[in-house]
């Protein structure tokens, strides 16, 4: 391999060699067709749906969604995962009705969300708070059931206070879970925003996106798949970039 | 000794079942005189998802369902497994393809279902299809991280003994991989599941997650809300279906870890 192409990070060379198997695969090869957007017809259509202000608008819906019920199953979840971590028995009693409404997808609640909500941006967050809520309180509860025993007998026979077992023993040991835990939660967050707006029409990018498709709209969906992958990619970078600076005495 | 084990093991179910009990029970009583059309009484919602799902529904709406998302899930393993081991047998593949597959794993799985709709229409073509290609990407890279990540005294020993490079992934890489794989396989389970029930939400006609929606969208409210509960029963099943495969397939691991 010539210098030259050794100096340009992988990525771009793989990135570049997999849109022109792309453009190859729907201008001359087996997907050529209306229903099939080539890398060059999806690019472009994204570069004129950058400059629209209803794509951006759909995209702050989105965006709206995915932080208010990020933000809300936060302020719920944290609070009582400490409180079940607390003692044994609520942390045993809750374990399994947690892990239970943890492993259910919030999709398959939509039908019902629509009955009882409609298909509105507040439907969008109410979807939100499912998917995280449950995760993010058990796995708190499990990071606070985790301190470290000597140093919480250590603190009772100084007569500390339980406010002050919490805060030196109990959310330092948990911010580690607490840190996954929402870390997985800001991801999934998007990911809910856009399949209630796909699936519920709660609007913002999947509402969006669903428009395009039943239109027929070939380049326009591509368009907006190809920045969603864009976005979720920044994201998880900018996810664990900052999950390493906030905690940085955990090695993960 | 035995009596002493069964004492627990009631003691463990007690402890984690009085909860759920209370909140099914309080479900019952609290909905018994409901008049709101959204929430109906449990009782009925029961009597009615007996009437569903024991067994009348099953063939037309379950069973589609059921094998449209373990044919999908099976070509994403295949599919997975396979490239991910052929990718992770070379350190430079796998730099070169990882920023790719990176990328189709950023896109939310369920968005990948409109452009199998644009391609394929409607029907379980287009739902296996989706299925299949959201599964590939998590098992593809579980799999391309386990098989980089092979012990190097493995390696070295695999390479005095002369193993073929076949060999090689087949009996060393492979085997060692499978832990890393198995989370791999995990979730892209779940994504299977997720875009089995979505493929029906979007596309119309059969299925359990079409019916589900239909039942919601023309306000047979009943009929919704035993769908949503089967759905939820589904899910919690299948993912411990999963975690028993993965405890008797990796049972061999888990010994060796306790030894270690």
């Amino acid at each position: 391999m010539p210098a030259v192409l050794r100096r340009i990070p992988a990525g771009v060379i793989s990135t570049v060699a997999a849109l022109i198997v792309w453009q190859i695969i729907g201008s001359v090869g087996p997907l050529a067709g209306d229903s099939f957007a080539t890398a060059t017809e999806a690019v472009s259509a994204l570069w004129t749906l950058l400059g629209e202000s209803t794509f951006w608008l759909a995209f702050w819906e989105t965006i709206q969604m995915a932080a208010i019920g990020f933000a809300i199953s936060i302020v719920i979840a944290i609070p009582l995962g400490i409180l079940i971590g607390l003692s044994r028995f609520s942390y045993r009693s809750s374990k399994f009705a947690f892990d239970f409404m943890k492993v259910i997808p919030p999709i398959v609640i939509i039908p019902i969300a629509i009955l009882v909500i409609g298909p509105t941006l507040a439907m969008g967050i109410a979807l939100v708070v499912f998917a995280n809520v449950f995760s993010v309180a058990i796995q708190t509860a499990y990071g606070v059931r985790d301190a470290d025993p000597v140093l919480l007998e250590t603190m009772r026979s100084y007569r500390m206070g339980l406010l002050q077992q919490i805060r030196y023993a109990r959310l330092p040991s948990a911010a580690v879970q607490i840190g996954i835990a929402m870390r997985l939660a800001i991801a999934a967050s998007l990911v809910v925003a856009i399949v209630a707006g796909l699936v519920g029409g709660a609007g913002g990018l999947g509402s969006f996106l669903a428009l395009t498709q039943s239109s027929g709209n070939a380049d326009d969906t591509y368009a907006v798949i190809l920045f969603m992958g864009a976005i979720g990619v920044a994201l998880s970078r900018l996810l664990v970039r900052g999950q390493r600076r906030v905690i940085f005495w955990s090695g993960r | 000794m035995i009596a002493r084990r069964i004492w627990h093991w009631v003691l463990a179910v007690l402890i984690a079942g009085w909860l759920p009990v209370l909140l099914i029970t309080w479900w019952w009583n609290a909905s018994a005189t409901s008049d709101n059309p959204f929430f109906p009484p449990l009782e009925q919602i029961w009597e009615q998802f007996k009437l569903n799902w024991v067994f009348l529904n099953v063939p037309i709406h379950l069973v589609p369902s059921l094998e449209n998302l373990f044919t999908g899930f099976a070509i994403g393993v295949v599919a997975g497994i396979g490239l991910g081991a052929l990718v992770g047998a070379s350190a430079t593949a796998a730099r070169y393809v990882e920023p790719v597959v990176d990328f189709f794993r950023a896109i939310p799985p369920v968005a990948l279902v409109p452009i199998f709709i644009l391609l394929l229409g409607l029907d379980s073509g287009m739902r296996i299809a989706s299925i299949a290609f959201a599964t590939t990407f998590p098992i593809l890279i579980a799999t391309i991280e386990g098989v980089r990540n092979t012990n190097v005294v493995l390696l070295d020993t695999a390479s005095v003994f002369r193993l073929t490079p076949a060999q090689l992934l087949w009996r060393v890489r492979l085997p060692n991989a499978m832990p890393v794989v198995f989370g791999g396989l995990q979730v892209g389970f779940q994504i299977a599941f997720i875009v089995t029930i979505a493929s029906e939400y979007l596309g119309s006609g059969f299925g359990l997650g079409a019916f589900t929606l239909i039942a919601a969208d023309s306000f047979m409210i009943l009929d919704a809300w035993t769908g949503v509960l089967l759905l939820g029963i589904l899910g919690y099943a299948l993912s411990l279906v999963f975690d028993l495969v993965e405890r008797v397939s990796l049972g061999w691991y888990y010994g060796q870890k306790k030894l270690a």
